[in-house]
């Protein structure tokens, strides 16, 4: 009882103190939100009026398994795991030695359009389609203007070099029929 | 479903508390494999090994947009982890009053407690992997014969669904029901109708998204994924070393609790860790922004 009562008239003290320390520091401001970055698409992608995050007429993902390269010369062991299958995307992982060293990927840009037009910027090419570094860790394709494939390293240990030794290896004249 | 924005969620992760502190006490078993990433742009980072702020931010919101499509499947995938770790601890939320912070006493609490029967828990445990099933197709897609595309990708497992997965070995499994969980669980099922297992409320939390036309078709369903994955489970379980000793032993030591009241331990796990909805969350997150990394 006589602790309860002594911590209720303490309370108030401890709180006036610390405020009273605290004048002009940032401590008592309230945390900043790490991620207001986000809330403006939030707010866009929200609600009864947002709008599809994959267009309805988009390639089904399953569609596009069959370009992925399964087996790589020179990469002995490296085994491509099914990883994601979703309208108009998927996914395959690279492993080596149950690590996971790159993903590689194809999506339909009809969805995202952006994905598409950056690819005006590239200044060269892979199996005659036009090429470009994404980021620090990825390499893109952009496929009869609308199929994106991509090969990230996921290990430091998977360089530039290898990324575009994979991107070699796609049926890229393939999946351009898919666009016809 | 879950109204939060994903990075309001993947923020508010906890990086200490009960649910981590048992996570990290089956390090043992899988070394290294979780490290409690949390914080949206931090998992983007994690996961991409991107440092570029333009390319993060259009990552960023390639993956909200994503999951804000309720027809991504990403929405139910998360409602599936978190109703599902719920729904078991359904029996001790009204004295968790002060679970927000965690800070909880093992001894206070263990003696409200009442351990669950064994068939409820046995239920409780099938009950959960299948919600790792459905959950997985939901956030993967994965069409087609769902079952054994789960068993090719769970042999792939990693990282923190590798850590869901011992968690649940460990603490809905071995810590409740002994060395022979699997056999238990498989038996339940086998010994019971539809409308019984309408009546274990982990079950009928998640029901809805279970596949099967009603409650007889569900149970169908819950039983042959069971069964499938129930070897595997097995053979993790010998192959990771784990046992009720080691598991409670390691977790005696990271939560302070005493050894001798073996039978309470599950229903503490239960009312006093969110392990399913912790690491749901993860996975979900990674895999959104795995997708989202490509797409952009």
């Amino acid at each position: 009882m006589v602790t309860t009562r002594l911590r209720r008239l303490l309370a108030p003290l401890m709180l006036s103190a610390l405020l009273l320390f605290s004048t002009g520091c940032a401590t008592l401001s309230p945390p900043e939100n790490p991620s207001a970055q986000f809330e403006q698409v939030q707010g866009e992608t929200s609600g009864r009026k947002a709008p599809d995050a994959v267009a309805k007429d988009a390639v089904k993902g399953g569609k596009f398994n069959t370009f992925f390269p399964r087996t790589v010369a020179g990469y002995d062991g490296y085994d491509v795991v099914p990883a994601q299958e979703k309208q108009g995307f998927a996914q395959f992982k690279v492993n080596e030695g149950g690590g996971n060293v790159a993903v590689l990927s194809i999506n339909d840009t009809i969805s995202n359009p952006a994905a598409a037009t950056k690819y005006e910027s590239s200044s060269r090419q892979i199996q005659g389609y036009p090429a470009l570094t994404i980021g620090s860790k990825g390499t893109g394709v952009l496929v009869a203007d609308r199929f994106q494939v991509k090969v990230q390293s996921r290990a430091d240990s998977f360089t530039e070099d290898d990324r575009d030794a994979w991107l070699q290896k796609f049926d890229l004249k393939g999946l351009s029929k898919l666009a016809e | 479903m879950s109204k939060k924005a994903i990075f309001e969620v993947v923020d508010g992760l906890p990086t200490k508390g009960l649910t981590v502190m048992s996570l990290k006490a089956l390090d043992f078993a899988v070394p290294g494999q979780w490290n409690n990433v949390v914080g949206f742009t931090n998992t983007i980072k994690d996961v991409t090994g991107e440092t570029d702020e333009a390319l993060i931010q259009e990552i960023g919101e390639r993956a909200v947009t994503l999951y804000n499509d309720k027809s991504e499947g990403y929405q139910k995938a998360l409602w599936l982890y978190q109703t599902v770790d719920a729904g078991s601890s359904a029996l001790g939320t009204g004295m968790l009053a002060n679970k927000a912070t965690e800070n909880i006493s093992f001894l206070g609490l263990i003696n409200k407690l009442t351990p669950k029967p064994e068939k409820a828990q046995s239920f409780d445990l099938t009950v959960k992997l299948v919600v790792e099933l459905v959950a997985f197709c939901q956030i993967n897609g994965i069409p087609g014969d769902s079952i054994g595309d789960f068993l090719a990708a769970v042999k792939d497992y990693g990282g923190e669904s590798l850590m869901r997965m011992a968690a649940l070995v460990a603490y809905d499994g071995l810590v409740p029901l002994g060395p022979s969980y699997a056999e238990k669980g498989l038996d339940a099922l086998k010994g019971t109708s539809g409308s019984d297992l309408d009546n274990n409320k982990t079950f009928r939390s998640v029901r809805e998204l279970i596949p099967g036309n009603n409650d007889k078709g569900k149970l169908t369903f819950v039983t042959e994924s069971f069964e499938s994955v129930k070897d595997w489970m097995v053979g993790f379980t010998e192959e990771k070393g784990l046992t009720q000793d080691k598991v409670v032993t390691n977790l005696s030591k990271a939560v302070d609790l005493s050894k001798n009241k073996l039978e309470y331990l599950g229903a503490f796990m239960d009312v006093a860790t969110n392990y399913y909805e912790h690491t749901g969350a993860q996975t979900l997150a990674r895999r959104l922004i795995e997708r989202a990394a490509a797409e952009v």
